[in-house]
């Protein structure tokens, strides 16, 4: 099972660089803000089967809810600042 | 500066049912730091989430009213008189800075307990220290500036 974890894993590091591409070249500010959200969602997914393999859950689950709550709290101070400059 | 406030009814209503369970996941991360990753500073760190996502949510009036500058400066010190404090209560009792155990006799339990409550007390002080501090950083980047702050500014001199 740790190895099919560890390949789920592989598989969305791979995901993260396709997010990545459109941060880097994303032609608006709101494409670039969304893929840092969804790299962020990953990034969840990715700590807590880590957390499997290590066979720590409990731990990795606090560490992900404090990851969950500064990836939104980025996203939604991004948007306001976004929001006050008023262009892309 | 994000001074302007947009109202926003999703944000808002997201914001208003969030801040409690926040609070409380803080709360939980200073109470349950020495079993779990976290303790004071981080604790203090989600505490100030909580009150930059007021300040996102419904504007710098609205996190004003619940803790002012003033405020969160006395409450910085507060914090870290707690710390300082039990570490030299600890000191004055014959002990080192913050060995715990020379705390047994006054608070009636075990040496291990006192450690343990020792470790809880001085993680209450570092969150809170952090809380403010990190609080009233964020006011300063990101709010209006301080009504004493233009004071300071060489043209008002002339």
């Amino acid at each position: 099972m740790n190895t099919f974890f560890l390949f789920v894993d592989l598989f969305l590091g791979f995901l993260v660089l396709g997010c990545l591409y459109r941060v880097v070249l994303g032609p608006t500010t709101i494409d670039r803000m969304i893929a840092v959200s969804a790299i962020g969602t990953k990034t969840l997914v990715i700590l807590i089967l880590i957390g499997f393999i290590f066979g720590r859950v409990e731990m990795f689950v606090d560490i992900c809810t404090v990851y969950a709550l500064l990836n939104f709290l980025g996203t939604l101070a991004a948007t306001k600042y976004f929001e006050e400059k008023g262009k892309c | 500066m994000l001074t302007k406030v947009y109202e926003n009814l999703i944000v808002q209503t997201v914001c208003r049912i969030m801040v409690p369970f926040i609070q409380v996941y803080a709360l939980y991360v200073i109470a349950h730091g020495h079993y779990s990753p976290g303790g004071g500073f981080q604790g203090g760190v989600i505490l100030t989430a909580s009150l930059a996502l007021i300040f996102l949510a419904f504007g710098q009036g609205a996190v004003l009213g619940r803790i002012t500058r003033r405020m969160s400066i006395i409450l910085c010190g507060f914090g870290v008189f707690i710390y300082a404090g039990i570490g030299l209560l600890c000191l004055l009792l014959g002990g080192n800075f913050l060995d715990y155990s020379q705390l047994a006799p006054i608070l009636g339990v075990s040496i291990p307990r006192a450690r343990s409550l020792g470790i809880l007390g001085v993680e209450v002080g570092v969150g809170l220290a952090v809380m403010a501090a990190m609080y009233s950083i964020i006011l300063d980047i990101a709010g209006s500036p301080a009504p004493g702050i233009d004071q300071l500014t060489p043209e008002s001199k002339k």
